[in-house]
């Protein structure tokens, strides 16, 4: 309930705003409230990413084919034209994505009329929500260890679970290789967020529910900024010196590729 | 610091035959001892209820918590043993299979920010996953704990009377285990009377000499009236080359951490036998002994156990006696005979 009283209050408030601003400002015409819905497609490079079919090779020399991908958004904000913020209700803005289950749509509800002009969300769960214990989790425990997405001894979640096999030139047989990130209890944080310019308005009104494309390059993930080699080591989960490097790297993998505007049942 | 006062306003109406019957639930007080610290858990997120607390304990004493219907929390964790597994170096769980480190201790959690013996998790709400999911524990998943809850009608009538909200989920489940060890509050041994002033807290020569030696060499880290400061340290121990248990660093990732576990409070010690992470030594005699002789040098050995003269603690034989004498004073009888506890 309380979140639905917020959701009436900021709505009431940003439509009090829109009616009252200048007369010819195009937000005077988008009113009330729709949802956002933001599509996650997951690339490697300039190609799809097809689990287990595949393989593509990096600029590492390392040959991968990749099993599993999934990863958990969270903490969306938008921002819209004006330079307002718009923050989704803390405890429903936790959601895996995952390419083995398909499950890779996340839908923002209720969100009040607007330019909206950038994105920002959170790759894993932040320390302040975790220390939050089972307040306000709901479900999410059971949907993230439905999607292993749970780090079982450690009663943490795995941010990131990219998994599948690998050759490069000294490892000739194709070998699985595992990385699992996410913060180590109370001794590393690696929640990081990212804020994307939207290159195109996202508008929402009462008849228009825009899509958001994003693509994800999970070659990023191992080959970005920081090069992590398989062939060094294939299983990558609770290290200290290669876990924030695999953060970092994987909240560089989005980009927004374009944007749907219309009544959100179209591509 | 008193969290009381209020009954719960909200009533819940339960339908019983053709009758609608009126249960109250009320709130729980949690009393900080006036000897310890401030309390480490969030009352005002879960305060505890009757009913939340009486859930929580049907749960932590409940098979169906594993997978085979069998090992509950209480299992490895005895009332007796002030909640550990006595005479067990290591627990079987489900399938008889056996882990690695000895069952630690259950009380005053609300005052702790870390938990197990490595810090796998920093919020008690969290910790039962662990033991759950662990395969050689409870080998279930949580999944499949809060399916088997949401068959059982008892247990949806209970958690729709505990909580306002959400009825069987996994939010709910482990807040309900919550309440039960938030209350858990062992507070009441010979040491705690003698530090209040409270009658039956007078200490005989031994057992105040023994104080006296423990707050010179052993209090540094097993700090304040919870006897633990928390953090993670390498006390020395040779590791055992068939476990080759790295502590800590299995949740950090980090060498620094290598042969670290969190210092155990050392409340109703004399009952919490064996001794250790991997519970190697059987009796305090032992552990003592350990400590003056026993240490081996590690890159990680905590500072506070090298000195000049060497590694451990130095004790003469008078020295180990009073320790000994005040370990016995940490008992909590009223603590391990409790009902508010108990299975049955």
């Amino acid at each position: 309930m309380k979140f639905i009283n917020r959701i009436l209050i900021g709505t009431l408030v940003l439509s009090a705003f829109a009616s009252c601003s200048s007369d010819d400002d195009t937000t005077d015409e988008l009113m009330g409230e729709n949802s956002i819905t933001l599509e996650f497609d997951n690339a490697v490079g300039s190609d799809d990413l097809l689990l287990a079919t595949s393989s593509y090779t990096n600029s590492q020399n390392e040959t991968l084919t990749i099993t599993r991908l999934n990863y958990i958004v969270s903490n969306f904000r938008l921002t819209n034209n004006m330079g307002e913020v718009f923050t989704y209700e803390k405890d429903d803005s936790y959601f895996v994505t995952s390419e083995e289950t398909g499950n890779t749509e996340v839908v923002l509800e209720n969100i009040p009329a607007g330019t909206y002009i950038s994105v920002t969300f959170g790759i894993g769960v932040d320390q302040e929500k975790y220390l939050q214990g089972a307040e306000g989790q709901g479900d999410f425990l059971t949907v993230a260890e439905e999607t292993n997405m749970m780090w079982s001894w450690q009663a943490g979640y795995k941010f990131l679970n990219f998994e599948g096999t690998f050759t490069s030139e000294t490892v000739t047989e194709a070998t699985d290789f595992k990385v699992h990130m996410g913060s180590h209890g109370s001794s590393l944080d690696n929640y990081k967020e990212v804020t994307l310019s939207l290159g195109t308005d996202a508008l929402v009104s009462d008849e228009m529910s825009p899509i958001i494309h994003l693509v994800a390059d999970a070659s990023v993930i191992l080959d970005g900024e920081n090069k992590l080699s398989l062939s060094e080591q294939s299983v990558i989960m609770v290290s200290e010196e290669k876990s924030p490097l695999v953060a970092l790297n994987t909240a560089s993998m989005f980009t927004v590729d374009h944007v749907h505007n219309g009544t959100g049942d179209s591509h | 610091m008193k969290y009381l006062l209020w009954v719960l306003l909200s009533l819940f109406l339960v339908s019983c035959s053709n009758d609608y019957v009126a249960i109250e639930n009320t709130l729980l007080t949690v009393e900080v001892p006036k000897n310890f610290p401030e309390l480490a858990y969030d009352i005002d997120a879960n305060p505890p209820t009757q009913l939340g607390f009486e859930l929580g304990k049907k749960l932590f004493y409940d098979g169906k918590l594993s997978s085979n219907g069998f090992i509950s929390c209480g299992f490895c964790h005895e009332q007796s043993s002030a909640f550990t597994h006595h005479g067990h170096q290591f627990s079987h769980g489900v399938n008889d299979l056996e882990g690695t480190r000895n069952t630690p201790s259950i009380s005053n959690m609300a005052f702790f920010n870390e938990f197990a013996w490595d810090g796998a998790t920093s919020h008690l709400d969290l910790f039962p996953i662990i033991p759950i999911t662990n395969e050689v524990e409870m080998g279930e998943t949580m999944t499949g704990v809060i399916n088997k809850l949401i068959a059982d009608a008892v247990y949806q009538r209970e958690f729709e009377m505990a909580f306002e909200e959400g009825g069987v989920n996994a939010e709910n489940f482990l807040k309900a285990i919550s309440q039960f060890m938030v209350m858990m509050i062992s507070s009441n041994s010979k040491y705690d009377k003698y530090k209040r002033n409270e009658e039956g807290g007078q200490l005989t020569e031994t057992e105040a000499m023994g104080l006296t030696v423990f707050q010179q060499k052993c209090a540094s880290c097993h700090a304040t009236d919870l006897f633990t400061d928390g953090s993670f340290r390498n006390n020395g121990l040779p590791p055992n080359p068939q476990l080759n248990d790295l502590g800590r660093v299995e949740v950090s990732g980090s060498d620094s951490d290598k042969y670290k576990f969190k210092v155990p409070s050392l409340r109703n010690v004399s009952l919490t036998a064996p001794y250790m992470h991997d519970g190697r030594f059987g009796s305090l005699e032992s552990v003592l002994n350990f400590y003056t002789n026993g240490m081996v040098d590690s890159e990680t050995l905590d500072d506070s156990l090298q000195t000049q003269d060497g590694l451990g603690i130095a004790l003469n034989d008078e020295e180990k006696e009073g320790l000994l004498a005040f370990f016995e004073i940490l008992t909590d009888y009223t603590f391990i005979n409790d009902e508010r506890f108990s299975e049955y």
